[in-house]
């Protein structure tokens, strides 16, 4: 039978895919923005499993603020992302190091 | 293996696979692509779980915008001069090593052998005689409306901030003005002259 | 037969109690369309109107507090309008006023004076006063959100310089990790405790668990996400890129009012959700930690800065350190020490950079630390209001740095956390030398043969800059008062 803990397992699985994503990714910040959409996914796949066998709203209900946040989020981080471009021609992750100290 | 477990199995399969392609591949819009089919199997599973309405709301919004956003500014940023992965590979042993650790830390750490003793999915929706989008709408618009109205704003400010970050006014850049065009009358243009025969006379 | 009607459940009580916020966005909407009307030459009129509105929030602010007829929470204990909440928004109120005044002399000849600041910036504070007053994880994780995405759309809002947009860059993909971890966190607690609101996580939390492994362990994952939002060491990466990238206008904002609504978060779910005795020790434990490299780090490397801005952002990260100290010692007391804290950091802070904003003009930023070189001999005066915010700093006694420090160190050694009240002392001192540089720097180096003149301020500026600075030496000698209100709003929430 598939339990609580399937999903959940799931859910860390793609967790770990996604902060491995963030890791290995040093050279395209459009592949480290999918990375952390699959980060909430995790999130969300958990909210939806523990809410599924709680037998609770609220859990639901936030997977629905987090897709509302999420795509709000993505706009802007897609906005300062072409404005990234446009100004520095390049959106590699090591050549954004014009400040150190 | 009841059907669901193969169904939940399958579709889990999938996901992960996805997810690793979303990591792991070449060309952004391939990521991309995969993105689309990890987040389109994760609504697949969330149909098991009941929750028709988020797994119906992920396709829409996340298929359905979101990722073309992506796959839009992919595209409207030039793939050909896009990093490659160089360098790529050095990292992925590091990487793989940090989410298998994490991984297994992660599993430990929330018990989920005793997690996976637990009951069987509680379809709430349907104990109280409703449609899951009809409880979490009477949950969304009775003690969630707080939050509800936050949500309007935020979106809202992501308006302001997306259009404040990219709508430029070029100075140099010659543009219709519609209204303008529609505003002239017959004298601003068109002036009418007599103009003189060959042979010097003028017309009657 | 079901019934079909379902009540949209807003009660008047619900609305009287967060009027503050319903008046700052009625307020923030007017501006937003009203600035689509007005002509760059009368963008004043922007700013004017929203100062106008800051300072009404603050009074509606202040008679609310006092008003014992409103609900003490709404929306069924989705909102909470304690007397911590009143005394973070007076403060992220001021703080962003005063940032206001100091941000105009600045965007101005940078073409950076638009509508867009203010709308942005007053979203943000709306953001700010929802976060303080989350009595449920979702509505805090919405007002941190509010408050997010105007902070990157701000540090980005330079639009033609490659320094912005690389800070806001960084600054939006820390910042989206952070939300992940913070939300990974919250879907274990969920789980664990089958609730959303702070206070049933508290009540479950000591009573019956469905699941008590994955409590603690979303608690690590919320800690984590405290402490990025925070800037924290480890967790400090953008901090430094994001005070240097942004127009100093922007960071005006981001570095003052952010630290009191990050203050009002912690307290929300450590005190409110997490503050039961057998969860205390888990997240203190985390937290010394994460404070004692927020210590030693933020100070160490503030040394080696020759950039005043970048120095000032690893200065932050220290005084995170000392705020987190207080947290640590938990209880009334030591909520009430980082309170303190948060509050007189904030105006402290907003000081310094409009000193910054005061030394530059069109073309000149007066961002390196040797452009303040023999500022006693060009302007005694600015020289000196440097000094006293230097001072209150690095924790000279006199000066209200000094006052904020020992309340910290005094409620962690009550904590019997004596080794963290060592460490935060002697970090203390390491942090004084580079202060006291930037003050050797001004009275006691030669100026440069090109000195550059005082940029062109008004009177106004120059009145409400020097308030603020002389605020800090009177609150160091006569802090009791507001130490007062603090103690008494912790303890009476």
């Amino acid at each position: 039978m598939i339990t609580l803990g399937h999903y959940l397992v799931l859910g860390a699985i793609l967790f770990c895919v996604s902060v491995a994503g963030i890791f290995i990714n040093r050279k395209n910040v459009i592949i480290l923005l999918m990375a952390l959409e699959l980060m909430l996914l995790a999130v969300n796949m958990n909210f939806v499993a523990f809410s599924a066998f709680l037998g609770d709203a609220a859990g639901q209900i936030f997977v629905f603020f987090i897709l509302t946040v999420a795509a709000a989020e993505s706009a802007i981080g897609l906005a300062i992302l072409v404005l990234l471009f446009r100004n520095r021609a390049t959106i590699n992750v090591e050549e954004l190091d014009t400040m150190k100290g | 293996m009841t059907f669901e477990a193969l169904l939940f199995y399958f579709f889990a399969a999938v996901m992960v696979a996805a997810s690793l392609a979303v990591v792991t591949l070449r060309n952004p819009v391939h990521c991309a692509l995969s993105l689309v089919l990890t987040f389109f199997t994760c609504a697949c599973l969330w149909l098991l779980l009941r929750a028709e309405f988020l797994a119906i709301a992920l396709v829409l919004v996340y298929v359905g915008a979101v990722m073309v956003l992506f796959l839009f500014v992919v595209m409207m940023l030039d793939i050909k001069t896009l990093p490659g992965r160089e360098g790529f590979t050095s990292y992925l042993p590091a990487g793989l090593v940090v989410a298998t650790v994490m991984l297994a830390e992660l599993i430990g750490l929330m018990g989920a052998r005793k997690l996976m003793q637990g009951g069987p999915v509680r379809d709430a929706a349907t104990e109280q005689g409703l449609s899951n989008t009809e409880w979490l709408g009477r949950a969304l618009f009775s003690d969630y409306i707080l939050p509800f109205e936050i949500a309007a704003v935020i979106l809202t400010v992501a308006i302001v901030a997306a259009v404040a970050l990219t709508l430029r006014r070029r100075p140099n850049v010659r543009t219709q003005d519609p209204a303008q065009q529609a505003a002239t009358r017959k004298q601003d243009r068109l002036r009418l002259v007599d103009l003189p025969h060959h042979d010097g006379s003028k017309q009657a | 037969m079901v019934d079909n009607t379902v009540a949209i459940a807003i009660s008047m009580a619900d609305v009287r109690a967060m009027l503050p916020e319903l008046f700052l966005l009625a307020a923030a909407f007017t501006i937003l369309m009203a600035d689509l009307f007005i002509a760059q030459a009368q963008r004043s009129v922007t700013h004017w109107l929203a100062i106008a509105s800051l300072l009404l929030t603050g009074a509606l602010v202040w008679r609310a507090s006092g008003d014992d007829s409103l609900a003490r929470s709404a929306f069924g204990g989705m909102y909470i309008a304690d007397q911590v909440a009143a005394v973070c928004k007076l403060f992220i109120l001021g703080s962003t006023l005063l940032a206001y005044v100091y941000a105009r002399p600045h965007l101005k000849p940078r073409g950076l004076f638009q509508g867009e600041f203010y709308t942005l910036t007053l979203f943000a504070v709306i953001g700010m006063m929802l976060l303080v007053s989350a009595g449920n994880l979702l509505s805090a994780y919405l007002g941190l959100e509010m408050l997010a995405l105007c902070s990157y759309a701000l540090v980005a809002l330079n639009r033609d310089s490659p320094l912005s947009s690389e800070a806001a860059m960084k600054y939006f993909v820390l910042g989206a990790l952070a939300s992940g971890l913070l939300l990974y966190g919250m879907s274990m607690v969920y789980g664990a405790t089958g609730s959303l609101d702070l206070g049933g996580i508290r009540a479950m939390s000591s009573s019956n668990l469905l699941h008590p492994d994955l409590l603690v362990f979303g608690l690590v994952f919320i800690v984590v996400g405290i402490a990025f939002k925070f800037g924290a060491a480890p967790f400090h990466a953008w901090v430094p890129d994001v005070y240097q990238g942004s127009p100093t206008g922007v960071t005006l904002f981001v570095a003052s009012a952010p630290k009191v609504a990050a203050f009002g978060m912690a307290y929300r779910l450590l005190d409110n959700g997490f503050g039961t005795p057998a969860l205390w020790p888990n997240w203190a434990a985390m937290l010394s930690v994460l404070a004692v490299l927020s210590l030693v780090i933020g100070n160490v490397v503030a040394i080696a800065q020759t950039n005043l801005k970048r120095m000032l952002a690893y200065s932050t990260v220290s005084h995170v350190g000392f705020l987190l100290l207080g947290i640590i010692g938990g209880g009334a007391d030591g909520f009430a020490a980082s309170l303190f804290y948060a509050t007189t950091y904030s105006i402290t802070v907003v000081a310094a950079f409009g000193l910054i904003v005061l030394l530059s003009r069109a073309g000149f930023e007066a961002e390196e630390i040797d452009d303040f070189r023999g500022l006693n001999q060009r302007s005694p005066f600015h020289a000196f209001l440097m000094l006293v915010v230097m001072a209150s700093f690095a924790g000279v006694p006199l000066f209200v740095g000094f006052l904020a420090k020992l309340q910290v160190l005094k409620a962690v050694i009550r904590a019997d956390a004596l080794w963290l009240a060592i460490v935060g002392g002697l970090c203390a001192v390491v942090g004084a030398f580079y202060y006291l540089r930037v003050i050797k720097v001004m009275y006691f180096d030669k100026p440069v043969a090109d000195a550059p003149v005082l940029g062109a301020t008004d009177a106004g500026f120059r009145l409400v800059l020097s308030g603020n600075v002389l605020a800090l030496i009177a609150l160091g000698i006569f802090g009791g008062p507001l130490l007062t209100w603090c103690m008494r709003a912790v303890a009476a929430s």
